[in-house]
């Protein structure tokens, strides 16, 4: 704990060092909000029969595939950005000289991005519950917590192999761009994914932010327990064992590569 | 590979006993560097440079051992294979016992690095964030950080910058701070990758000095260091490994080294003569004389630089050339050579070997 406090304070004290860009990206989230909000307006405030499952509003379907979109991002960039800015500002090769497994300097190294992502995702659904008449009168509150922690398990897998390939091929960011608009497109994060054609919604199960959304809609809209969402916990549970052990092993398996090579401090 | 211990530069103590314990083994380590393709996800079959060859050494508790060598000649690699952060294809390193491959994060329990990279630290954090976050990072309990980073910077004399941001230090500063992190831990092992690469001669003095003194306080600590400051190795080294092309060519305290090249059989003379020009003798190796070079010239006299055999005919030639072509001598003085003319020689003299071998 006193390790990963430690990680924390770095990146805070770093954050707040950059005043401006760290209150500016508060100022977009707003901006965001009042976007998404005049989106909800235009498409105006009566039930859709698509959205019916979630409680019928768009502008509550959008708000929680928003947020939850922004934690799930950070998954998959954090790390690699992680690696990749040690590499450039050259501190890489002397956090890897410590006596701390790199799979733990990797996670603690993405505490701080994902309390930023924590707190953008109540900025966005308290404004939201708030400002825009959103109803989060049946949330349920631990269903809801439980589903978000085995999202961001999830594509932490994902983003810890990712950092591996960004650890060898230096730059990918174009690759994962690619990767999150897939996510963006399958997962349901501003329309439902049934109205997909159905291969493309086959396609779509095989993303985990698709039963992760369709769980946190759940859990915040019709006030779902535990038993209720029991098939998407045990989903999202195969995904996080699956993903975070192939992550840590793929990143391993890129770093005794590096070593191997002597690229770790290339970039 | 030779484990003797030799002589200590004045004011540092004993010397390591031979009797102490093996701090550094390495055993017929060598590291091939081969083309990397589809990605970089496999090493190919191409152009393979070979690093280190089948470099085999061992350094004891105590001891300061310099690593010396033209550019690419494999002293980084050495270090950071040592480091554990890179991985050597054949061979085994061992610190304190720990096998850097089987054991890396044992190995690193033991080790601090000191690099010569000023980018290495989070610029927009101070210094003492920067070594507190370097602290835990290293294990080391928070009380014992604290009273431990006050004594670095009170001993670096960076007390007064301690709650600045890194970006605005100087070089010196930046380079002090990487020995305060190499240190942080209290490693068994301390490696310096050129610690004044960079510096400023008096910047430069001031880490060797502060090397020197924190050898004397404590005298248990292995230090390897790698540099191409070959004074910095002499007024710093109980023994130097001279490496070129990847391989260990001289191993040795420096004043070995250099009689061992001396009983090679090379002499150097100073010559100051008068009417006459070193460059009407052309060098004659079949009478042991290599080379004849005019240093300074200017009121009538001129002083040269005569390289010959110990044995051979070399010196009676030119001063019969000088005298019988009308010159006069008022000086010959035959001179030890220098650390940087053996050091100079041996690589270059290893270069053409290697050379005529192919």
């Amino acid at each position: 704990m006193k390790l990963a406090w430690a990680f924390f304070c770095r990146d805070a004290a770093i954050a707040f060092s950059y005043r401006a860009a760290f209150f500016a990206q508060f100022l977009g989230n707003l901006l965001l909000l009042a976007i998404l909000y005049y989106v909800g307006k235009t498409v105006g405030p009566q039930n859709l029969p698509a959205l019916a499952r979630y409680g019928g509003s768009f502008l509550a379907f959008l708000l929680i595939g928003v947020a939850l979109t922004d934690c799930v991002s950070i998954s998959l960039v954090s790390f690699a950005a992680q690696v990749r800015e040690a590499q450039t500002t050259g501190t890489l090769e002397a956090t890897l000289m410590s006596p701390v497994r790199l799979s733990s300097i990797l996670i603690y190294s993405s505490l701080w991005n994902y309390f930023l992502s924590a707190v953008r995702f109540v900025l966005y659904l308290v404004p939201g519950a708030l400002l825009y008449g959103i109803s989060l009168r049946q949330a349920n509150l631990l269903s809801a917590v439980v589903i978000f922690f085995l999202t961001l398990f999830c594509f932490m897998g994902i983003g810890i192999l990712w950092a591996g390939i960004v650890l060898l091929i230096k730059r990918g960011e174009a690759i994962i761009g690619a990767m999150g608009v897939c996510v963006l497109l399958l997962g349901g994060v501003l329309f439902p994914p049934s109205l997909l054609p159905a291969w493309v919604q086959t396609l779509a199960r095989l993303v985990p932010l698709t039963p992760a959304l369709e769980g946190m809609r759940f859990a915040l809209l019709r006030g779902y327990g535990l038993h209720e969402l029991s098939g998407i916990l045990v989903t999202l549970s195969v995904f996080s064992a699956v993903l975070l052990t192939a992550g840590i092993a793929g990143f391993n398996f890129a770093v005794h590569l590096g070593r191997k090579t002597g690229s770790l401090a290339q970039y | 590979m030779t484990t003797e211990t030799s002589a200590r530069p004045a004011g540092l103590g004993a010397a390591p006993a031979s009797r102490s314990p093996v701090a550094v083994d390495l055993e017929n380590v060598s590291k091939v560097y081969t083309r990397r393709r589809l990605l970089g996800l496999r090493p190919g079959s191409g152009a393979a440079r070979h690093a280190l060859r089948n470099v085999s050494f061992k350094v004891l508790q105590g001891e300061m051992v310099g690593l010396l060598g033209p550019n690419g000649a494999g002293k980084t690699t050495l270090m950071k294979s040592v480091a554990t952060l890179l991985k050597t294809s054949s061979g085994r390193i061992t610190v304190y016992g720990k096998n850097v491959d089987s054991d890396p994060l044992g190995a690193r329990r033991l080790m601090g690095l000191v690099t010569c990279d000023e980018r290495s630290f989070y610029w927009r954090l101070t210094g003492r964030q920067n070594l507190n976050f370097f602290a835990a990072l290293y294990g080391v309990p928070e009380k014992i950080a604290r009273d431990r980073i006050d004594l670095l910077f009170d001993k670096l004399g960076l007390t007064s910058s301690a709650d600045v941001p890194y970006q605005n230090y100087s070089t010196g500063m930046r380079q002090k701070m990487a020995i305060a992190r190499g240190l942080l831990g209290d490693p068994r092992l301390v490696l310096y990758d050129e610690p004044t690469r960079s510096l400023d001669p008096l910047s430069a003095q001031t880490i060797r000095d502060w090397i020197v003194d924190n050898r004397i306080a404590s005298p248990a600590t292995t230090h390897l260091i790698a540099t191409n400051q070959l004074g910095e190795a002499e007024q710093l080294c109980d023994r130097v490994l001279i490496l070129n092309h990847g391989a260990v060519i001289a191993d040795g305290s420096i004043g070995q080294i250099r009689d061992r090249f001396a009983s090679r059989g090379t002499l150097v003379h100073r010559i100051t003569c008068t009417g006459f020009s070193p460059r009407d003798i052309e060098p004659y190796p079949e009478i042991g004389l290599f080379e004849v070079r005019l240093d300074f010239t200017g009121t009538g006299a001129t002083l040269m630089r005569v390289t010959t055999s110990e044995t051979g005919e070399g010196l009676t030639f030119v001063l019969s050339e000088i005298l019988g072509r009308g010159g006069s001598v008022s000086r010959c003085e035959t001179e030890q050579m220098s650390f940087d003319e053996v050091f100079c020689s041996l690589v270059t003299g290893d270069a053409s070997a290697s050379g005529s071998r192919k």
